[in-house]
């Protein structure tokens, strides 16, 4: 554990040195990228799950599935990002490299207070670089991340207030060992924490900060808020719910939010905004596999959606720029080969076509779950497919631009060859399950073309009701904790 | 004694803050209310490290109970993030206000969309 703690101060380190010295800063990144790969494989092979550390101090650290799985993923995110944000000036790759070691140090973190300071931080990190352009759309968002996210804190801070003051601990690893009795105000305190995390984690109608904060960011930072950072508050709801009785919150949530993203990613028009939704959508599957005790599957989606929707989020931005415009009916026909080819198969990967890793971590993740959850996965895959259909004039390449460069080759190799992996899982390969995703697509299109002439008018969610949202989400959680 | 009418101070900021946030249409103010909400969250923190006669939990002030020492270590840490965040926005509120001559947050809405 202590290796896993050096890597996290490393990039704290490296972090700090290159807002001091900004022209080392890339060479320092890169240095704490290699110390975490270095303490990654020092302490992988024998993580302790069990907690060290902590005692009277209430800080407790943990390596354990979920940990190690984030570790990967922030690490191959920052290899990623570092190729793609090489060249970038400002304190720009020194603020990435802080908030990724935060999205290091979170996984590992096992108690009630140090989750909250890893998720304020990687809050405060995530507005600096959201607004890092200083555009205004950009900046707007941001303050609405910055104030909404606040609120959710808030509400987690009171909740750490009413647990501490029940059980005398912030440690959960202790609370897990310990013997306690579940009363009146520890469920409203408990209910309070999840609403706090469900803000940072990117819940619908706890999370409308998400869409403008990831549509308008710096399309790499989109890319990192997206398939990483947003997934911290999964991770603080998980630990909760290793503790508390938040199975059937979690599988709410995870419903409420694959329906609602989706909702509102199938009649959005703008390309980033539209991945955003989805992220909201997305995160209802891992909530979903979470809630129903799924951990393996659970952790296994969120690799895989944080490959495709960071292949999804930068490809977008190089169409963006390439197109001259954020909409999506306005880009086709105006991409080059490369990204087009990226978008195409980010989609695939996205609706779960056999034997890319989008696929493959379905399949794990519904092989898991009972019989409803399968279900609801199907439900959701078939809109997740129809609303991308929007897409498929995209993948038409317009005339030749310039040569294959960035693009992620990484991500769209792992994709490709992780998901071939994976798909060698003996339940993935038989021709039915390929058979399904590809039915599952196709019910997808045919409900795009049934649905393209119907515009429901989707309420508009100004920060006023999306504060109040949180605030009522805070409190119908914790009824439901209290009355359960 | 004192810290039910600690606790009950708390959740006066936690309301009075938050019903400002929700209520208030500039953006300042909005802040503002978000910050006494952060206080009073701060401050019901404090509440609960209370013991009766308790003296501040620091070493060499002298015998009888002090007060806990964990929920004030906490709170030191969430000022301190708050305070940042708190600053941050407030140059964020300056930029908009340069680049779009208001802080009337339903304005901001129309122009930059939801």
């Amino acid at each position: 554990m202590s290796y896993a703690l050096a890597g996290v101060m490393g990039y704290f380190l490296a972090g700090a040195g290159g807002l001091l010295w900004p022209r080392a800063q890339r060479w320092l990144s890169a240095l704490a990228l290699l110390g975490g790969l270095g303490a990654l494989l020092a302490w992988a092979p024998h993580f302790p799950p069990t907690p060290v550390g902590g005692g009277s101090w209430g800080i407790t650290l943990a390596g354990d599935q979920l940990a190690l799985g984030f570790w990967a993923l922030t690490l191959l995110f920052h290899g990623m990002a570092l190729g793609e944000e090489w060249r970038r000036s400002g304190p720009f790759l020194a603020l990435m490299t802080l908030l990724l070691g935060t999205c290091l140090a979170l996984p590992l973190s096992q108690d009630l207070f140090n989750l909250f300071v890893c998720l304020e931080l990687t809050s405060l990190l995530s507005f600096l670089l959201v607004g890092y352009e200083s555009k205004p759309a950009a900046i707007w968002a941001s303050l609405k991340y910055l104030i909404l996210t606040t609120v959710g804190m808030i509400l987690y801070l009171v909740g750490v207030g009413l647990v501490y003051g029940e059980l005398g601990t912030l440690s959960l690893a202790e609370l897990r060992g310990g013997t306690w009795q579940w009363n009146g105000s520890l469920a409203v305190g408990v209910g309070l924490l999840a609403a706090g995390a469900a803000t940072k984690g990117g819940v619908f109608l706890f999370a409308f900060w998400l869409p403008p904060a990831h549509g308008r960011a710096p399309h790499t930072i989109s890319a990192l808020l997206s398939g990483l950072v947003v997934k911290m508050g999964l991770i603080t709801l998980v630990r909760l719910a290793a503790v508390f009785p938040l199975s059937g919150v979690l599988v709410g949530l995870g419903v409420v939010t694959g329906v609602g993203g989706l909702i509102y990613a199938l009649w959005e028009r703008d390309l980033k905004l539209f991945l955003a939704y989805h992220t909201m959508s997305q995160l209802g599957y891992m909530l979903l596999g979470f809630g129903a005790g799924a951990l393996l599957g659970g952790t296994a989606y969120a690799l895989a959606h944080g490959l495709f929707k960071a292949l999804l989020f930068v490809a977008a931005g190089k169409a963006i720029a390439a197109g001259g415009s954020r909409r999506i009916d306005e880009l086709s026909g105006r991409l080059s080969l490369s990204t087009s080819l990226a978008l195409g198969l980010g989609t695939a990967a996205i609706v779960g076509l056999p034997p890319l890793a989008g696929f493959a971590a379905k399949g794990i993740l519904g092989g898991s779950l009972p019989g409803w959850g399968k279900w609801t996965l199907f439900g959701l895959g078939v809109g997740t497919a129809a609303s991308f259909a929007k897409l498929i004039p995209l993948l038409v390449p317009g005339p030749p631009g310039r040569a294959w460069r960035g693009e992620w080759p990484l991500a769209l190799g792992l994709l490709a060859a992780g998901g071939w992996g994976l798909s060698h899982v003996p339940s993935l390969l038989s021709p039915v399950a390929w058979g399904q995703a590809l039915g599952v697509v196709a019910l997808g299109g045919g409900f795009y073309l049934g649905l393209r002439r119907f515009h429901p008018p989707l309420p508009r969610w100004t920060l006023d009701r999306a504060c109040l949202a949180i605030l009522m989400g805070g409190l119908a959680i914790s009824l439901g904790l209290l009355f359960a | 004694m004192e810290g039910q009418v600690a606790t009950f101070l708390a959740s006066a900021l936690l309301v009075l803050g938050l019903g400002t946030l929700l209520s208030r249409r500039n953006l300042i103010w909005k802040l503002l209310g978000l910050n006494v909400a952060s206080g009073g969250a701060a401050l019901f923190l404090v509440a609960l490290g209370h013991r009766p006669q308790a003296r501040p939990p620091i070493l060499g002030w002298g015998p009888g109970p002090a007060a806990d020492p964990l929920p004030q270590a906490l709170v030191l840490t969430a000022i301190v993030i708050h305070f940042a965040t708190l600053a941050l926005s407030l140059v964020y509120v300056i930029f908009l206000t340069e680049h779009r001559h208001t802080q009337d947050v339903p304005k901001l809405e129309r122009e930059e969309g939801g």
